[in-house]
């Protein structure tokens, strides 16, 4: 039997990445599989005041640090919530609010900054653990993302792939997604989707007994009720009104290929399982910002999943 | 946080409308379907009924303050059960999210339905002139039964239509609503106490056949039940006397707030705050405004009266019938000040959107609750079925709407004093959201990381924060209703200690999800899934 750790969406959060690193070996695991949406959402600046005075805005509360062991505090603070600090002054604050393109520029350095310390972390961690991370970035990650999940030894980067998780089970993967209000890094139209699926499941021996490690989760799925928006993104009827979001070329080829499961984010309140046929869906959900990792344990039989739990470490 | 270092990501949207948040939670403190009643069985008070409404609403600000505060360090994480598993732990979370979000609306059904015949079907059909229904549905037991199947059935609709649908029929409902409540006001206002007598007499005897002389018949035995609720004033102690019956209506401004969405910032905190608050505020300025106006024209002596005429022979504690044979529904009342027919039913239809637009609420939240506890492997997975087709929760469905045709028929037929249950329904709540309030207290100090990261975390009043304070204030409050509740040292609320009927009631809710939760646990541990483990915090070094 395959016991199989997933947690998926950590948007940058140290915290949720050291846990998933710890997760294998706290749950018993041995398989970890992490979906897509690994980088964060937002920089935010560490404004020099002169001296050792920083002064920052987070989720439009001002703090201030006046020496180092506040500063550290701050970081922390900020990093808990897989947002990345960046130390800048009035002068470059005043700059960069002219200049766009330089910081879409910042913000990719100090994303890959992390990513790197990831990969490193998680390097020195599992070696001689026996233990590897499969990974394919989400919609959200951006390309750059992926060269350095490459230079990993221990977190592989299985985007597009046909692998062989054990002896009875394998697994197709994919970050991409359909198109979100967002114009996010990797989605696409439906019926590019489809292309994207079918290239990956014609390859499969044993359909059946496949998993589907796709980011974005099946169209109606429960999974996938997300708030509906206006065209302002603001969501309309205080949040009251949910509506489906998945992709319906996944619902299509997992009502076609019937795989034994499939592992899905994307949508962080859609935390649940479902099952469309024979096939057990699941998405963990995500609590990043208050640092607790959302995941599923599964245990794989030979042709049926023995048993699975969702987890809140 | 400023949008210059915020790139275009999956989720981030925009904070919602405060007028949206006000709509919601302006019905979840529902002033024609819960309001009027609760105030129609408070007759025997001693303390005034505005005094009660305003001072209640003082403290209920902080159960707002609470919430919203809950939501912006916790956001899209499922409301109360997830917030007191995590800070208080795995049963605590389950056994009162369950007994406070799922079985206790088995209870509230039959209240729905009660609230259904009397605000809908009875106007209604009284006014279309079906008097033999209308009485069929006012005053008999299999009325009261087949009220709540049809709620049932209604609330099952709304279910399958999905939140989406069912939130338009709420905003539709509102703006209705509001214009039923409005024309109410005005007919009210611009009549007379003697318009009002001439136009009870000649509707309540061609309508549903009251004997001639129903308005002092009304007011003798309303004086016999002991009909004496002020207005306004009284002494400090009898005005709080007033409120543990007072919360079955306005307890509830946070009913859909765990499902507002990402928090962005203290603006998103003060937001929430806002839409629950200022709904809290005119749902109390519109209630003090209709008694007003109930007092102009139909008389607080003869209303008050009328509500103890009504519940004193429904209670069974007396024989007498009461000369009015429909429940005495204000805004019925009010349209009796008219002769013209259209708009008497134009009045009944746009009140009667208040139920329908409140309606839904009683199985939305459950079915939420049965998920969560189905994905944390409490319940079987086929809890969480959804139909292929509609994609409607149907074995969920089933767990609230077989027990409650159960708890339906119990009430109907009184078995076991089953109607004097009625305030069981909020106190199983109550409870709930005091587990939420001791999470809230102690949030700061046994999740410091998670609190200083939070939008939340400048919030102080003398270096304490506003959460742990507004907590405090709110806590303090649930327990003097609760004690009220359960002791009832002044017999005023006919369930607790004083009950047995109500005691055991409720300890079943709470003995059976004990029994789920310990049972479950262990079959799950014996399949090799320690569920202490799944919920246990993953170590970070």
């Amino acid at each position: 039997m395959t016991t199989l750790f997933f947690a998926t969406d950590v948007h940058g959060s140290d915290i949720c990445w050291s846990k998933f690193l710890n997760a294998g070996k706290f749950y018993g695991a041995d398989r970890m599989i992490l979906g897509g949406d690994m980088t964060g959402k937002a920089v935010i600046p560490f404004v020099h005041q002169g001296g050792s005075n920083y002064r920052i805005t987070l989720l439009e509360q001002v703090f201030d640090a006046a020496n180092e062991e506040e500063l550290t505090d701050l970081f922390k603070r900020v990093r808990s919530r897989g947002y990345y600090p960046y130390m800048t002054n009035p002068d470059e604050i005043a700059e960069l609010e002219k200049n766009p393109d330089r910081v879409s520029a910042i913000f990719l350095a100090e994303v890959l900054k992390v990513v790197k310390q990831w990969m490193d972390l998680a390097d020195k961690k599992l070696e001689g653990t026996g233990m590897n991370i499969y990974c394919s970035p989400g919609n959200d990650d951006m390309d750059e993302v992926d060269d350095i999940i490459r230079a990993s030894k221990h977190v592989l980067l299985v985007e597009g792939q046909v692998i062989q998780l054990d002896d009875h089970h394998e697994m197709i993967s994919s970050g991409w997604s359909n198109r979100t209000p967002w114009d996010t890094h990797r989605e696409e139209d439906e019926d590019q989707l489809k292309v994207r699926y079918e290239a990956m499941t014609s390859q499969l021996k044993n359909p059946h007994n496949a998993i589907f490690n796709i980011h974005v989760p099946p169209h109606k799925s429960n999974l996938d009720e997300a708030p509906e928006l206006d065209k302002n993104l603001r969501p309309v009827l205080a949040g009251n009104s949910m509506k489906p979001v998945g992709s319906t070329a996944l619902r299509q080829s997992i009502e076609k290929v019937q795989p034994l499961l499939g592992l899905h984010g994307h949508i962080h309140e859609g935390r649940g399982t479902s099952r469309i046929g024979k096939t057990l869906c699941i998405n963990p959900g995500s609590m990043y910002e208050q640092g607790t990792l959302l995941g599923a344990i599964v245990r794989l039989g030979k042709n049926k999943v023995e048993d699975y739990v969702l987890t809140t470490g | 946080m400023s949008d210059l270092f915020v790139r275009k990501a999956t989720g981030l949207v925009r904070s919602w409308s405060v007028m949206d948040a006000f709509v919601y939670a302006l019905f979840s403190i529902n002033l024609i379907t819960l309001g009027l009643y609760s105030f129609s069985q408070m007759y025997y008070f001693e303390g005034g009924m505005v005094n009660a409404l305003i001072v209640s609403a003082l403290f209920i600000f902080f159960e707002v303050v609470v919430y919203a505060a809950l939501i912006s360090v916790m956001p899209r994480s499922g409301g109360d059960y997830v917030w007191q598993s995590r800070i208080l732990g795995g049963a605590v979370g389950f056994i009162l999210a369950v007994t406070g979000w799922w079985f206790i609306l088995w209870l509230w059904v039959p209240l729905y339905g009660d609230m259904f015949r009397h605000i809908v079907l009875v106007p209604i059909l009284g006014v279309l002139g079906a008097k033999d229904a209308a009485l069929w549905f006012a005053g008999t037991q299999n009325g009261a039964f087949t009220a709540s199947i049809i709620t049932l059935i209604i609330v099952s609709i709304f279910i399958t239509l999905g939140m989406k649908t069912y939130a338009r029929i709420q905003k539709f409902s509102f703006y209705g609503g509001m214009l039923g409540l409005l024309i109410v006001i005005v007919l009210l206002l611009t009549g007379s106490p003697a318009t009002f007598k001439a136009g009870l007499e000649a509707n309540a005897t061609s309508m549903f056949g009251a004997a001639p002389g129903v308005y002092d018949a009304t007011v003798t035995l309303g004086t016999n039940a002991g009909a004496i609720t002020p207005f306004s004033g009284g002494s400090f102690s009898a005005v709080f006397l007033v409120i543990p019956y007072l919360v079955f209506f306005n307890l509830w401004p946070n009913w859909g707030a765990t499902l507002y969405g990402e928090v962005r910032g203290a603006t998103d905190f003060k937001r929430n705050v806002a839409g629950m608050g200022w709904a809290l505020a005119v749902t109390t300025l519109l209630a003090v405004i209709l008694l007003f106006a109930i007092k102009q024209t139909i008389g607080w002596e003869f209303y008050v009266q009328a509500g103890g005429a009504w519940w004193n022979y429904a209670w069974g504690f007396s024989p007498d019938a009461p000369a009015l044979p429909v429940w005495p529904y204000p805004a019925l009342l009010a349209a009796f000040l008219t002769t013209n027919k259209a708009l008497q039913l134009l009045v009944v239809v746009l009140m009667s959107l208040w139920w329908f637009g409140w309606s839904g609420t009683v199985f939305l939240s459950s079915t939420r609750v049965i998920f969560a506890a189905a994905f944390d492997r409490l319940l079987p997975e086929a809890v969480a079925k959804l139909d292929e087709r509609t994609g409607t929760p149907i074995n969920a469905l089933l767990m609230m709407v077989v027990p409650s045709v159960v708890v339906a028929y119990l009430f109907a037929y009184n078995i076991a004093s089953f109607q004097t249950l009625t305030l069981c329904s909020t106190l199983v709540i109550a409870v709930t959201f005091l587990g939420t309030t001791i999470a809230a207290i102690v949030l700061p100090y046994t999740k410091p990381d998670l609190y200083k990261a939070s939008p939340i975390a400048k919030y102080n009043v003398a270096g304490i924060p506003l959460i742990t304070i507004a907590g405090l204030i709110f806590g303090g409050f649930l327990v003097f209703l609760l004690y009220q509740w359960i002791i009832d040292p002044n017999a005023l609320y006919g369930i607790g200690i004083k009950n047995t009927s109500s005691i055991y009631y409720m300890l079943g809710n709470y003995v059976l999800a004990a029994i789920i939760y310990f049972g479950f646990k262990a079959y799950r541990k014996s399949k090799g899934i320690d569920l202490n483990k799944v919920q246990a915090e993953i170590p970070v070094e």
